[in-house]
């Protein structure tokens, strides 16, 4: 039934589980030498994987080092600060997983294994937390709970005066963390589970083993690996978190690794580069750790299935069918729709701390952010050119990238398809303090300050979204049968010849899967524009971080309200486009 | 697909040209809250057709190390500054950033509330003093009462590493018998917070998370106004107090219309939308908004300018040393 497959067909260093699908086996000759490929294609590649992945890490590491050295920046490694920002990043990132694996597991056991009705509303729904902008997802919890709630007040069951915000704390923290990133251990679990064979469940049942038995030996070993790559990720991306530390964390004097690195840039400016290079060094080595950790955990269980995949297995829940779907309906309630609407509520009271009821409602936050602020048009503006340009660009590089890469096989390419995934699985905020120290001087020749500019934005966006542009078109490129193209070369066709008739309409559902996934994540993106933005380059996650950090929270909470909208829309239009695309792009569906 | 390409090409092109656009326009980096800085730009942009303005809003200290960092990379993006002290005008003169310029609307103005060779001119008098939640069951009357057990865990504050306001508050009172660093280890001791700008201190003390705040007067007696439940006391001791100066770049590149800028904020009507707004006018003649004791009632507490450039950094770490990092 299971086979331990030994044979690995290339080293899981840094790699994310959903990008790593199992269906990229080579396929193209060994060795093969591509004689088709223009001269100029692979130091073309080569040129932009070193400037967005190699470049930024290099900078990063001589400016620690150089901060080391001088013994200028050493003093940061053993300030108290950084101590408790390490202990509580590790605190807050280890609660925030354990969250994660408990909720993502339970709504991805649910969907994948049982026959609850309306799996793909429960799973769209589930997935909302991950593509809102996490700051937006620490305000809306923040008007939730908490003394002034307006939400509680309305209801009239608000805490007492002094009652602290519980959720400024460590577990607050570990609890949002743990909400906004469960959807990743559920799509890293439902896609092992989804693929776990009907028939070897199916045979166990016949024989006679109960459900526990079939739980334990088929589908508790059959989902361990995706279970330890979602813990892993969950724990990474908490460790990177900027926006839920930022918004919880430093009105109660919790610093984590990002807010620190955050708040020493923004107060005390360029002298602190050194200080700061070290710190987001401290960061990597973490999200690292977390990464080999979770490849030694998986070493050895790397099974592979024989038979009928695919088909799932279903366990009829029967008459506790109802109750299952109520809990997971409660638990959408309280991570997604309460917290929501107490955001909708705050947007619409006058003042703080004033009751919502139909005659203290006022559109006042909505029209001010609407036809008055300027920073909101910038904002929508910047946020949406920065995630189209971004989407749009990285497709023409990927695309010629995976041609360069799938049509060979040697060591250098495998090299090369690993340190794609570094800048991605790296937290934004390391990658925002690479590009400052890139671009912090003119770049030389061209004598030209990217600093300060929408450019090193964008240029950041290019480096951290480089892997999940390239993974869709890279699966795409694997399906491409090379006889078309050998077919169109014997013809005399040229290289972009062949690129415009053959090549692009083949992979084209796979390129507009790949723009709008950069697309969503772009335009929802603080960690890295928190660092890089300027004046007229805010981006929309800036701009609410801005407006609830000067004490306009109600203006926040509507141009939150206006975010979550959007990114709603985004999803159904991605929805409606389902059925045209690849399998296993639209992340929701089976 | 394609369209949607070419829609999606459409608007990177507009995004480029944008950014070329922005090169045209006023530049102004400013610590106001951002409807304030909204009201501001309009007014200007009402009085002086013609002119855009591009602005960005930050706490004093942040946006100073923003200013800062462009201008180590040698690209400087704002034109005038309007930030919440004279003090860090006067280190930014002092080090060479700022231009002089002689507004014809200083004559206006108290001479003690502008520089002589024109590098900055203060636009308005914001004190800062201490907000209540009306549920509270202390009302305060001075400083020292935020020390007493009944605020014990109550009382929050902004942070000088947030904000120039709260910067020169604790210079102030560091250096005024009775009070003085040993004041903020009291609070510290009685478990006050420091955290963030004057923005979050509202937030927390109109939402109940703490009872007392110390915070800037137009923020507190605005939110009265629209309903919150807050009220604002002039200390007995006295409070400290900011301008909010407005100054020009040398690297501006608009210089014409941010002369322009500098004068509309000083003019009659400039004044009169800051006192809309709820803000203490800084001209001669211009009333007080309504909310605020008579003018010569409100005692002023001194501040020695010099030394508090000169110790602005010691001081920002004798008090972090006191709460924390942040």
């Amino acid at each position: 039934m299971l086979e331990r497959n030994d044979l690995r067909s290339r080293p899981r260093w840094l790699r994310f589980p959903f990008q790593s699908s199992t269906q990229d086996v080579p396929q193209a000759r060994v060795g093969a030498r591509p004689a088709a490929e223009p001269r100029w294609l692979v130091p073309f590649v080569f040129a932009c994987l070193f400037l967005l992945c190699l470049l930024p890490l290099i900078s990063l590491a001589k400016a620690g080092f150089a901060g080391l050295v001088s013994g200028q920046s050493i003093g940061v490694l053993t300030e108290p600060a950084t101590f408790a920002a390490i202990r509580n990043t590790l605190i807050t990132a280890t609660g925030g997983m354990i969250v994660s694996v408990v909720i993502g597991a339970i709504f991805a056991f649910a969907v994948a294994l049982t026959d609850v009705r309306g799996k793909l509303a429960l799973s769209f729904a589930f997935m909302l937390p991950m593509m809102i902008p996490p700051q937006v997802t620490a305000l809306a919890w923040v008007e939730m709970t908490g003394p002034a709630s307006p939400l509680l007040k309305t209801l009239g069951i608000a805490p007492p005066l002094g009652s602290p915000q519980p959720l400024y704390s460590l577990a607050g923290i570990s609890l949002l963390l743990g909400v906004q990133h469960a959807p990743l251990v559920f799509l890293a679990l439902k896609a092992g589970l989804s693929a776990s064979p009907r028939d070897g469940v199916e045979a166990a049942r016949l024989a006679g083993a109960t459900p526990f038995r079939v739980i334990s030996d088929i589908v508790a070993p059959l989902s361990l690996p995706g279970l330890i790559a979602g813990a892993a990720i969950a724990f990474v991306s908490g460790v990177g978190n900027f926006g839920i530390p930022a918004i919880l964390g430093i009105p109660a004097g919790i610093e984590v690794l990002p807010t620190l690195i955050y708040t020493r840039l923004a107060s005390f400016g360029a002298g602190t580069f050194g200080e700061i290079a070290l710190l987001s060094s401290l960061i990597a080595v973490i999200a690292a750790a977390g990464l080999i950790l979770q490849q030694r955990a998986l070493s050895g269980r790397d099974y592979r299935i024989i038979g009928l995949s695919g088909a799932h297995a279903a366990f009829a829940l029967g008459r506790y069918r109802l109750v299952v779907e109520m809990a997971l309906v409660a638990i959408l309630f309280f991570v997604l729709a309460a917290p929501l609407a107490a955001l909708v509520a705050s947007s619409l009271v006058p003042a703080y701390g004033v009751p919502l009821t139909f005659k203290t409602m006022t559109f006042h936050a909505f029209e001010e952010i609407l036809f008055r602020q300027a920073v909101t048009r910038t904002a929508f503006f910047n946020s949406l050119s920065l995630a189209s340009g971004a989407a749009v660009g990285l497709l023409f590089v990927t695309v010629l990238a995976a041609y360069a890469l799938t049509r060979r096989r040697d060591g250098l390419s495998r090299i090369v398809s690993s340190l794609v995934e570094i800048p991605y699985s790296l937290p934004g905020i390391v990658m925002a303090v690479c590009f400052i120290l890139v671009f912090a001087a003119p770049v030389p020749v061209l004598n030209v300050t990217l600093y300060g500019t929408v450019w090193i934005i964008l240029i950041a966006y290019f480096s951290s979204f480089f892997a999940v542009s390239l993974k869709p078109v890279v699966s795409a490129f694997h399906q491409l049968d090379p006889a078309l193209e050998e077919a169109a070369r014997l013809s005399g066709a040229g290289f972009f010849r062949r690129l415009k008739d053959i090549i692009v309409p083949l992979i084209a559902p796979a390129a507009g899967a790949s723009v709008i996934l950069v697309f969503l994540i772009a335009c929802n993106e603080l960690t890295i524009s928190a660092l890089l933005w300027s004046a007229g380059t805010q981006t929309l996650g800036v701009a609410i971080y801005n407006l609830d950090d000067s004490g306009s929270s109600d203006l926040a909470s509507a141009l939150s309200v206006l975010v979550v909208l959007m990114v709603v829309f985004m999803m159904l239009l991605l929805e409606l486009m389902a059925k045209r695309l690849p399998r296993g792009v639209v992340p929701w569906r089976n | 697909m394609k369209s949607f390409v070419s829609v999606l090409a459409g608007a990177l092109t507009a995004a480029l040209l944008s950014t070329a656009a922005y090169a045209e326009n006023l530049v102004l980096y400013t610590s106001q809250p951002n409807e304030d800085a909204q009201a501001t730009v309009d007014a200007f942009q009402a009085a002086n057709p013609g002119i855009e303005v591009e602005w960005v809003r930050e706490g004093t200290t942040k946006i100073m190390a923003k200013l800062m960092a462009e201008i180590e990379a040698g690209n400087p993006v704002a034109d005038v500054l309007l930030i919440a002290d004279t003090v860090t005008m006067q280190r930014l003169k002092e080090a060479g950033h700022l231009a002089d310029y002689k507004s014809p609307e200083a004559a206006n103005y108290d001479a003690a509330l502008y520089d002589a060779d024109g590098a900055y001119y203060s636009t308005k008098m914001i004190t800062t003093g201490i907000v209540y939640n009306t549920s509270a069951a202390m009302k305060p009357a001075g400083w020292q009462d935020l020390t007493k057990t009944e605020a014990k865990g109550l009382v929050t504050m902004p942070s000088p590493l947030t904000s120039g306001a709260a910067l020169i508050h604790a210079q102030t009172l560091s250096n005024i018998d009775g009070l003085g660093w040993d004041y903020y280890k009291a609070l510290a001791a009685n478990g006050a917070t420091a955290a963030g700008g004057n923005g979050g201190v509202l937030k927390a003390v109109a939402t109940g998370e703490k009872a007392y705040g110390m915070l800037v007067d137009f923020m507190a007696i605005r939110e009265k106004a629209k309903g919150a439940p807050v009220e604002f006391v002039f200390p007995a001791e006295g409070v400290s107090t900011v301008t909010e100066p407005v100054g020009i770049l040398k690297t501006a590149k608009n210089v014409d219309a941010a002369k322009k800028f500098v004068d509309f904020l000083l003019s009659e009507e400039g004044q009169n939308t800051a006192v809309k707004m709820g803000y203490i006018p800084a001209r001669n003649g211009v009333a007080l908004p309504e909310g605020y004791p008579a003018r010569e009632t409100i005692k002023v507490l001194p501040v020695n300018a010099a030394d508090a450039v000169k110790n602005s950094d010691a001081d920002l770490k004798t008090f972090s040393g006191i709460f924390g990092t942040n």
